[in-house]
């Protein structure tokens, strides 16, 4: 049975999880393997809870069951937690550490979020995509890229099935010019500090 | 995406006409369609509502033109008056209306099957598997369509509209299409006068007699497997659900499964051919039992009893994934219906993770307008105003801090719904709609204030865009889909012309529009009819016209030595870049989100939000 890899990308509306789907959809196309991509759009993108569900390997159904999950990307950490649903023992989660409390509400905060994680004896990954993006573009609009690098490094169920010049390949395709060279960076930037934590 | 997927089938099945008014999960297909316009030699656009663009789409059809219109599932209701005519009349060249529907109400008001209206209108139902199958079906509805001179309903939803895969292009856009048509004076068919009505009754019947007969074939129905006892019929994407599902059982290979991508009407033939194998059925389809009961028809007529069952097992409401179709398919198998994946349990954190809906954005001009004219009712003490609310994204000021949307149905409702209440209640009753939700369906019910003497203010919040939906150009932008510099129509002139005393403001500057709307609420209570335009560009359009113009936008900053921490920025706002750290007492900005809209500054008492960074010289102009 072709198993297909599930990767569930969570956030809040706003943080690029289209356009992170979208680039490991275009690495995909150039690695040779099938994919599908489920987004939501409209209202469900204005600053909520947002997941972008993306299945390598043949299939149609577009979505990943609950517990599924063989990586969980999750760009805010309230998000992180909240999908942790779609985790198993076996899922690699990279969580962005940022915390971003929706208007008016009282939260639980980084810490205790990543203790629990831990305390469930998960593979987390805690890494600072903000910062990365920051000190390379000026903004936090690349932080998207960042821990896609740092996905990537982390995970080898990844790295079985892309290689890192798809990922490249795959950044080619949406962006051009300036944005681009900037966001390979960001890419690379990030794989390395993930390659440096595997060494570890 | 499956909506590209869609405009790409329909552009090589030689389309030459397509309109629609955006609306999600449907908008991307008239999007890429505008797109290429000028390259692929169509005519694209953006209709003021559903019902304008059916029209506009079906005039070409009968002019054999091939044409397109798409709208969501709840377009449908708006275009419901000329759609059951077109059933009737039919038409001359291939015609499709996407219906993207929204199980699960991602992004809409309610989640009605559409495929109901197939059945209603008499109109056949195309509904695809995949973005892939879309992508083929498309082509397929159109030679269904020429074939029975028929329009065709062509079925998708949310997970096909908006999921991407890759779809390898079997073919070329024709170079050659036919873009000038011809209008044939067939009265008959086109003036349905009761007498003429009957007859294309007739000719409608006939063809839906004929597609339920002749068309079970693939790629309309597909029958795996056959000859099995244990039979699954699975329609549209449920048939992906059960393929993925069945192989995780290690069942594949002991069920028949039928895909039916024509579910209505449901062609009988190869229903029958497997039924009489079959001992026992079951129906996977998202939402209502559409095809289960023309299966139940079919079983009837033809003296078949194996053993059935759909919505027993399968839910009606939501959106199907593989979760809930696993779990039906083992319910049907009377198995435990536990998947093979463990799911992690929620984690146990104190405080509980907060729901995070969907909110204005940094910067979001319509934040400025709530508070404004909040702000000036108390002024003019205009006491507990009512407001009627509209779709688009300033239904989100329902939530706290506004409740500046008391109801909301449909498009163009607040308007309506303000009249009705203001003719029953004390309060003052303020309407709330959008720009392009005013011109879509707002003007009829402005000029009904008017004309029945109503005492509701309305409220228009022009930002340029229709923007919920991805910014598309509306009649206020000066633009049309295809990016051609045209006239403008401003709101306050039709709102003049209609009869009502109009203000326009510029919410950036919070004071003097306080001033102004007040004023407007006082003559409001001399019983004048009064109407409010308020206009400042989409906060996300801006940012990102900031971005290709070169303009830097200002940053704004909390002084956390002049802050007292009086909380008033945080709770009359709710700007998402405004935060209060854990345990911390005094809130900070976010200067990474903040758009520099100023607002928190001209509200904070304590004159301690001040500006960070400068913006541009010229900042101002990114956000007119
Ligand atoms: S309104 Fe001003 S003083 Fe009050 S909490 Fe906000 S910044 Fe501090
Ligand atoms: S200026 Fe204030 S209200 Fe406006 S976006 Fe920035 S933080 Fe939000």
């Amino acid at each position: 049975m072709p198993k297909r890899y599930n990767i569930v990308v969570a956030g809040v509306g706003g943080q690029g999880l289209l356009t992170l789907g979208r680039v490991l959809g275009n690495a995909a196309i150039e690695a040779g393997i099938d994919v599908s991509i489920a987004e939501t759009h409209g209202l469900s993108q204005r600053g909520g809870s947002l997941i972008v569900q993306i299945r390598l390997g043949e299939g149609e159904s577009p979505m990943i069951p609950r517990g599924a999950a063989d990586l969980l990307i999750g760009l805010e950490a309230l998000e992180t937690a909240r999908q942790i649903i779609y985790a198993n023992k076996e899922t690699r989660i990279v969580m962005n550490k940022f915390i971003w409390p929706p208007p008016l509400e009282i939260y639980p905060d980084l810490d205790q979020i990543i203790e629990k994680i831990k305390g469930r004896k998960l593979r987390l990954y805690v890494i600072d995509a903000n910062k990365i993006s920051e000190e390379i573009v000026g903004s936090i609009i690349s932080a998207n890229m960042a821990i896609l690098g740092y996905s990537y490094a982390v995970d080898p169920g990844l790295q079985e099935r892309l290689e890192y010049k798809h990922l490249v390949k795959g950044l080619e395709r949406v962006f051009r010019g300036k944005v681009l060279e900037l966001n390979k960076k960001v890419l690379a930037t990030a794989y390395d500090l993930g390659r440096k934590q595997v060494e570890k | 995406m499956g909506n590209e997927a869609i405009a790409r089938g329909a552009l090589e099945a030689g389309i030459c006409f397509a309109s629609a008014y955006p609306g999600t999960p449907s908008t991307e297909i008239v999007e890429s369609l505008a797109s290429v316009a000028k390259e692929a030699g169509i005519y694209v656009e953006w209709s003021t509502n559903e019902k304008v663009a059916f029209e506009a789409a079906y005039a070409a059809a009968i002019s054999y033109v091939r044409s397109l219109v798409a709208m969501k599932h709840v377009g449908v209701n708006v275009a419901a008056d000329i759609l059951m005519s077109s059933g009737y009349a039919g038409t001359n060249a291939g015609f499709i209306i996407v219906s993207a529907d929204d199980p699960g109400q991602h992004s809409s008001q309610n989640e009605q099957d559409n495929r109901w209206y197939g059945m209603l209108s008499h109109i056949p139902v195309v509904e695809p598997s995949s973005p892939r199958d879309a992508y083929k079906l498309v082509k397929e509805a159109y030679r269904l369509s020429e074939k029975y001179k028929q329009p065709i309903i062509f079925r998708s939803t949310t997970r096909i509209s908006h999921t991407r895969q890759p779809v390898l292009l079997e073919e070329d856009v024709p170079a050659e299409k036919k873009c000038r048509g011809k209008f044939e004076r067939t009265i008959e068919r086109w003036v349905l006068v009761p007498a003429h009505g009957r007859k294309q009754k007739r000719r409608m019947m006939n063809v839906w007699k004929q597609i339920r007969e002749e068309e079970g074939h693939p790629p309309f129905i597909t029958v795996f497997n056959p000859g099995r006892r244990k039979v699954i019929i699975a329609d549209g994407i449920a048939y992906a659900h059960v393929a993925e599902a069945l192989e995780l059982m290690g069942k594949t290979n002991e069920y028949t499964v039928v895909k039916v991508n024509l579910p209505v009407p449901l062609p009988y033939k190869p229903i029958v051919e497997t039924l009489q194998d079959a001992k026992h059925v079951l129906i996977v389809e998202e939402l209502d039992p559409v095809v289960e009961m023309q299966v139940k028809q079919v079983m009837y007529e033809n003296g078949l009893a194996p053993d059935l069952h759909g919505k027993d097992f399968v839910p009606e409401n939501g959106e199907l994934d593989l979760d809930t179709v696993y779990r039906s398919i083992a319910l049907f198998e009377g198995r435990e219906p536990v998947a093979p994946w463990e799911p992690m349990k929620p984690l146990d954190l104190t405080p509980k993770i907060p729901p995070r809906p969907p909110v204005m954005c940094p910067g979001c001009p319509h934040r400025n307008t709530f508070y404004i004219v909040k702000v000036a009712a108390n002024k003019a003490r205009s006491k507990n105003p009512i407001f009627t609310g509209d779709i688009g994204c300033y239904t989100l000021g329902y939530q706290k801090p506004f409740y500046t949307q008391m109801t909301s149905f449909e498009m163009g409702g607040s308007i309506g719904v303000a009249h009705g209440l203001s003719k029953v209640v004390d309060e003052p009753v303020i309407a709330v709609i959008g720009d392009s939700t005013f011109y879509h369906a707002g003007i009829p019910g402005s000029i009904n204030i008017i004309y029945n003497k109503g005492k509701s203010i309305v409220l228009v919040l022009d930002n340029f865009y229709t923007a919920m939906t991805g910014h598309q150009p509306h009649p206020g932008t000066g633009k049309t889909a295809m990016g051609e510099e045209t006239y403008r129509v401003p709101i306050e002139k039709i709102l003049e012309t209609i009869g009502f005393e109009t203000y326009v403001i510029n919410p950036m500057n919070v004071k003097e529009s306080i001033n102004k709307v007040a004023e407007a609420f006082e003559k409001y209570k001399e019983g004048k009819p009064v109407a409010i335009v308020s206009r400042m560009k989409c906060a996300l359009q801006a940012i990102r016209d900031a971005r290709h113009k070169g303009i830097k936008l200002p940053v704004y900053t909390i002084l956390q030595d002049k802050c007292t921490g009086c909380m008033v920025c945080v709770n009359l706002l709710g700007c998402p870049a405004i935060i209060v750290p854990k345990g911390a007492k005094k809130p900070v900005i976010l200067s990474e989100l903040c758009a520099g809209c100023g607002l928190c500054a001209q509200v904070c008492p304590f004159n301690a939000i001040v500006l960070k960074e400068k913006g541009s010289p010229n900042w101002i102009e990114a956000w007119f």
